[in-house]
């Protein structure tokens, strides 16, 4: 019982195929949020005993444990809690123009939302700034309708 | 709290960790870990009351992993549970063997931990964790992986960790030179433990040279990818004192805490900084109670940390009270956390030069009951005597924490 740097075993290649799953989930908060969108709004669910607003929102309070729909309307601005600079893509390929991705919390609303930071200098980029959402001219209703965040 | 002493009686590993065991199968790997254990503990398979076992799911592609390698791991005729608790795997599995003895149920448990991960595909795995949220989300026109205003998880679980990492910095106050230093700190304590993946002095500068994957972390501030194997003989005190000379680590205190998805949580808006981590500061508070620190920050010996990043060594010891919020990087400059140092932190190298995920969790108190009974094979031996040691677990969403304190003397009842 030593490890034998030599010998080989068999290699079987084998695949798991994902695409034979059918994934059921409640997207309903997603769903609100991708509709109000369109009228370039970000919209997000609030529980009424605790006040937590959620973007995007669950069909419950996370924090209570209580069902909760009451839909309101957030600010498109908000606040870098944290972020990061991609250097490589997911494959691990190094990337020519550098992105920060960013965690941000919209105005009025208590969760972390991700976006991508421009018009500024990645290195300049600071948790707790301002930032805002860009809207794409034409929205669609659905999360591909932010652009992008710019500093505010 | 009315419970039986329990003590760690022998670890086993398997001969090395390394990226790929090409010359053994799964069950074959496992068991070099499970012989390893009996030799170094002299007991033989009908002394094992039970066992646990633990590993990632999906990572390899196999469900029942425990009962395929039924008699690998000594188990037949004998209860055998599987746990699977993400990175945490190898504590959670070690944990359950403790609850076994501490209940009176059994007297002597077999907690079996591994990955081999040459056979699978991590990213595959990890993937699966988020892939429901992941899809509803692109249906809806999340650009996940794209160049658009909602990218998300660059650089697979290090972009992922890299948001933890800069929220670290920014309320620590340590700097990005501080995860390089601490990042050639354990690849070179590493470079001293034989049952090390990673086994190469480094320097700083050799850190600072390689790539970014995601600023503020390297590609030398991440994890190995590993296989190997790890056994722990758990006991009740009667056995030790029936079976052993004595020399063991004794269980001292325990927790486990989590909280909600810190990280990924793309369907319902993700509520905690996943630097917060305050699970950590719940179990640990919980195994200090129970094991009768009262200031964890003076009465440890050492720490070994679950850190799939260079930075998380030195949140962890904040997040566990070894130190004050924000002073962690200030003991490092210090040299505290050196295998010589006051507090010496991951000499085995970490998780951070050695990931055989589902073992990972595992070798933390591992090393620190080796230390303890002063059985480390290698140069990463503590030159001062060990009493007692806080060991770490981290992982599923970025929220599951768990704690063991291990100590040279049981607790008086």
């Amino acid at each position: 019982m030593a490890y034998n740097k030599d010998l080989e075993t068999r290699e079987v290649q084998a695949t798991w195929d994902v695409t034979t799953y059918q994934y059921k989930l409640d997207g309903r908060g997603a769903k609100v949020l991708a509709d109000g969108m369109k009228e370039k709004t970000i919209r997000g669910i609030k529980c009424p005993q605790c006040g937590r607003v959620y973007v995007p929102g669950p069909t419950y309070c996370r924090v209570c444990y209580i069902d909760i729909d009451d839909v309101v309307d957030c600010s498109d601005e908000g606040v870098v809690m944290s972020y990061c600079i991609e250097m490589a893509d997911v494959r691990g390929n190094p990337m020519d123009e550098h992105r920060v991705s960013a965690m941000i919390k919209f105005d009025g609303a208590d969760t972390w939302f991700i976006g991508t930071v421009h018009g500024i200098d990645p290195m300049d980029v600071k948790i707790g700034m301002k930032v805002k959402a860009i809207w794409k001219d034409v929205t669609e209703g659905n999360l591909g309708d932010i652009q992008r965040f710019e500093p505010v | 709290m009315i419970m039986s002493n329990v003590a760690i009686a022998g670890v086993g590993y398997t001969p090395v960790f390394v990226s790929k065991r090409k010359d053994v199968n799964i069950a074959e790997m496992i068991s070099e870990s499970v012989a390893t254990a009996l030799e170094n503990t002299g007991l033989t398979p009908d002394d094992i009351d039970a066992v646990t076992f633990g590993n990632m799911q999906t990572f390899e592609g196999l469900n029942m992993p425990h009962l395929w390698s039924a008699e690998h791991i000594l188990a037949v005729d004998k209860p055998t549970i599987r746990i699977s608790t993400g990175g945490t795997t190898g504590m959670s599995t070690l944990q359950a063997a403790y609850y076994y003895v501490a209940s009176g149920l059994y007297d002597i448990v077999m907690a079996v931990s591994w990955e081999k991960q040459s056979e699978g595909d991590s990213q595959v795995g990890l993937a699966g964790i988020v892939m429901p949220e992941a899809m509803v989300m692109v249906q809806h026109g999340l650009d996940l992986f794209g160049g658009g205003g909602l990218s998300a998880m660059g650089g697979g679980s290090t972009g992922a960790a890299s948001f933890q990492a800069m929220s670290y910095l920014h309320h620590s106050g340590a700097d990005p030179e501080h995860i390089d230093k601490m990042a050639a700190l354990e690849r070179s304590n590493a470079a001293l433990n034989p049952y090390a993946h990673l086994r190469k002095k480094t320097s700083v500068e050799d850190i600072q040279a390689t790539p970014f994957i995601a600023w503020p972390l390297r590609f030398g501030h991440t994890c190995p990818t590993s296989d190997g194997a790890t056994t722990c003989i758990v006991m009740s005190e009667e056995k030790v004192r029936k079976m052993t000379d004595g020399n063991v680590a004794w269980i001292t205190g325990l927790g486990s805490a989590t909280s909600d998805p810190s990280t990924a949580n793309f369907l319902e808006g993700q509520l905690t900084d996943p630097a917060e981590q305050e699970p950590a500061r719940i179990a640990s508070a919980k195994a200090y109670k129970m094991a009768g620190i009262k200031d964890p920050s003076r009465e440890l010996d050492m720490a070994e940390m679950y850190n799939g990043f260079a930075h998380q060594s030195l949140m962890w010891l904040e997040k566990l009270g070894c130190c004050k919020e924000g002073e962690a990087h200030k003991l490092l400059d210090a040299g505290a956390l050196n295998i010589d140092g006051e507090i010496p932190t991951n000499a085995s190298g970490g998780v951070f030069s050695t990931n055989a995920i589902g073992a990972s969790a595992m070798n933390r108190p591992a090393e620190c009951a080796l230390q303890i009974m002063g059985k480390i094979e290698g140069g990463h031996k503590i030159p001062k005597k060990i009493r007692k040691a806080v060991s770490h677990g981290w992982g599923g969403m970025f929220q599951y924490v768990t704690v063991m304190v291990l100590a040279d003397e049981p607790m008086k009842s």
